[in-house]
């Protein structure tokens, strides 16, 4: 131990040593929570960032566990002022992160050293990183959940449209039909739907609900006038595609995807950041020919839940950033956002709009047969309770699992996350 | 003469303990204190806040979820305190047994479990127990049983979870139960065989009592580790239904982390701290007195 402790120790002194003499090199600590495949692709992008910036920036990158341990970490280290340098951020958890002091403000300088500003972005997306006028962080993305389907199979039920789209994706009646038919064709699960996580399920229930405008939150009021039978509505669709086999129960979030890319279900609603693994088996043979599309319209109008990762300085207690580090982190967030064309192979938007204004971006698939839910995307509602791993999260998805899986009452657990929330 | 020596001694005694006592004060009696303190206020998980004096205690017997906590925790200590240390002792005692590497190797066999990390014990019977690809559901299949979803039903988490960490963590109370079965001189056992002294009777009459302070500090130790569940429960039940299954250390995880306040978890560790405190010492007390009557 202690020998591993003497080596440890000179390696960094010699590094340090080497880099204070040969150049101003600055290393830039980054933290994200890129764990699947389109962690590979952020993994990609630091390394082009370090080759492009070589002897000037160096991005020292970690990778650190999804959600509520990703979160943690980020509140106590910033507090003792051991937090990285830049790290990635859903902007669904910036009102708490603001409330708490724990992030630093992104000021209009600092927008022009980066070349960029409010009209490269959709307004939707700059709203959800400003907090009173003041912008916290610099987006990357919008990331939504689509309908992931399998058109072999679909065909082979009679259920693919001659647009290679699946059929009844228009009403509820319509896409519980294709179910059905998919099921008489002999697949096990006509949909494969994560039922064992209840925060996932937040995501396609939230939409749902967004396809009636149901809020969760009005005027600091929870699911306030006729939104609770909204969310009920939302609830009930889902729990009668368990009740009739169409889904599958009890999945959890790797299990879902396995049961897609096997074959065994013929249709998923997952994140675009799922698009890799497909886009990567396929090019090794390895899977059917597939598609992504827009949420099918269950209720009114199309809608669908997005949240959108950006990049966020922490305000790291009892310790300034150095000018020449300043820099340094802008020109990190101002070049992956110009290069973030790269980063919509992860199947993510970009939400810097150069990017997704360009040729090459429109040409892309299946991003391409997605896109339009950009016009219905709904944002977490804004709120310091509100966001991944957060309070409302947590009480919503804790009733879902037993709903979705037939052992609750949709109107039994609207009545139990009501009295949840008013508990916060 | 006399004196200056026990002065001497006294001093040298105070310098040798000193840093062990001032790192004590640092990292528990002033943590403690200040833990104390927060509870008092409506502080959230970063800074300090206003003082609301017994506030949030007092809403604490109203809170459902802390009453969740509560029952859970009790469970959780009911289904793994005394049977875990049962299944120890007779394990121990089947491994006293046998002789040489046999020994050896039933021994490693039992103690590896408890040398892996939670992460990894988690992972292990997450695979294992899958509702859709776990090993033990296609042996369901094969029995023609209805899969359970063991992790995401209420009713079944918990012994699940009791289970799990009575094969996690035996290995060390079994040690603790060798190691006093190898304290028990021959010549008594020998005695007893003499006398005609049956199997049961040896046990009932010598191995038992003389095993009772080992069995009471693997009560005592299982106690105060069970009732500060924490890892397990949260692994297990992350996506699943946490609030369903929720103990007390992972309701002051949920309070701090979650839901920005600091205070209200400060209130609930230390009712935790508190309960700790008065089981263990009653248990303690307990068990000292029933192994007095036994001697």
């Amino acid at each position: 131990m202690p020998n591993w402790f003497k080596l440890t120790k000179a390696v960094l002194l010699a590094g340090g040593l080497m880099t204070t003499v040969a150049h101003a090199e600055e290393t830039v600590t980054w933290w994200d929570f890129f764990g699947g495949g389109d962690g590979v692709r952020m993994k990609q992008m630091v390394a082009d960032f370090n080759e492009a910036h070589k002897g000037e920036i160096k991005i020292d990158a970690t990778t650190l566990e999804w959600g509520t341990p990703f979160y943690s970490k980020v509140q106590t280290s910033t507090a003792v002022g051991e937090g990285p340098d830049i790290m990635t951020y859903h902007a669904s958890r910036i009102p708490l992160a603001v409330k708490q002091g724990i992030l630093q403000e992104i000021t209009a300088d600092d927008w022009k050293t980066m070349g960029l500003g409010q009209s490269d972005y959709a307004p939707a997306t700059w709203e959800a990183v400003s907090i009173d006028g003041k912008q916290y962080a610099v987006p990357l993305d919008t990331h939504p959940i689509v309908l992931y389907y399998n058109k072999d199979l679909l065909k082979k039920a009679g259920v693919l449209g001659d647009d290679g789209k699946p059929k009844g994706m228009d009403s509820r009646e319509n896409f519980t039909a294709t179910l059905k038919a998919l099921k008489a064709a002999g697949v096990k699960f006509p949909l494969g739907s994560v039922t064992a996580d209840g925060n996932f399920m937040f995501r396609t229930v939230y939409s749902f609900m967004g396809q009636q405008d149901g809020e969760l939150m009005t005027d600091g009021e929870f699911l306030a006038g006729d939104s609770a039978k909204k969310l009920e509505n939302s609830l009930a669709v889902l729990s009668e595609w368990t009740k009739e086999g169409l889904q599958s129960t009890y999945t959890d979030y790797p299990a879902t995807v396995a049961l897609f890319t096997s074959g065994e279900a013929a249709m998923m609603i997952n994140g675009v950041w799922e698009v890799p693994t497909m886009t990567d088996l396929k090019k090794n043979g390895k899977l059917f020919e597939w598609g992504a599309v827009e949420l099918p319209v269950i209720f009114n109008h199309p809608s669908t839940y997005a949240d959108s990762h950006t990049f966020a300085l922490p305000a790291n207690k009892g310790k300034d950033m150095s000018p020449e580090k300043r820099a340094a982190v802008l020109e990190v967030m101002s070049w992956m956002s110009k290069n973030s064309l790269f980063w919509a192979t992860a199947g993510h938007i970009p939400a810097y709009g150069p990017v997704t204004n360009s040729a090459e971006y429109k040409a892309m698939e299946p991003n391409h047969t997605y896109s339009s839910l950009t016009a219905n995307m709904i944002f977490d509602p804004k709120t310091p309770l509100a966001g991944i791993a957060g309070p409302i999260f947590d009480v919503m998805s804790n009733f879902f699992v037993p709903t979705l899986n037939g052992e609750m009452e949709p109107a039994k657990a609207v009545e139990e996350i009501k009295t949840g929330l008013a508990d916060l | 003469m006399m004196l200056r020596n026990r002065r001497n001694e006294a001093l040298f005694a105070l310098a040798l303990i000193a840093p062990f006592v001032a790192i004590y004060g640092l990292v528990f009696v002033y943590p403690t204190i200040r833990l104390f303190m927060i509870s008092l206020t409506d502080a959230p998980l970063i800074g300090d806040g206003n003082f609301v004096g017994f506030d949030n205690y007092a809403r604490l017997p109203s809170d459902r979820r802390f009453g969740t906590a509560v029952w859970n925790t009790a469970y959780f200590v009911l289904i793994t305190v005394v049977p875990g240390t049962l299944v120890a002792f007779a394990i121990a005692l089947g491994v006293n047994r046998l002789a040489g590497r046999l020994q050896a190797a039933i021994l490693a066999l039992f103690f590896l479990p408890y040398i892996l990390p939670v992460s990894v014990v988690y992972l292990l019977w997450d695979w294992t127990l899958n509702f859709q690809f776990g090993i033990a559901m296609y042996l369901f299949d094969m029995l023609g049983i209805a899969r359970i979803p063991v992790f995401k039903s209420t009713a079944w988490f918990m012994p699940a979870v009791g289970i799990i960490t009575i094969w996690w963590t035996a290995g060390f109370s079994i040690l603790l139960f060798l190691a006093g079965l190898r304290t028990i001189p021959t010549e008594i056992y020998e005695a007893a065989a003499l006398d005609n002294a049956g199997r049961w009777s040896t046990f009932r009459r010598i191995t038992w009592p003389l095993m009772w302070p080992i069995t009471a500090l693997v009560l005592t130790i299982q106690l105060i580790s069970q009732l500060k569940i924490f890892d397990q429960v949260y692994l297990f039940s992350v996506g699943g239904r946490p609030n369903d299954n929720v103990v007390l250390v992972y309701y002051v995880f949920q309070r701090a982390f979650q839901s920005d306040q600091g205070g209200r978890a400060a209130a609930v560790a230390v009712v935790l701290f508190v309960i700790v405190i008065v089981v263990s010492v009653l248990n303690f007390q307990l068990t000292r007195l029933s192994g007095g009557r036994d001697r």
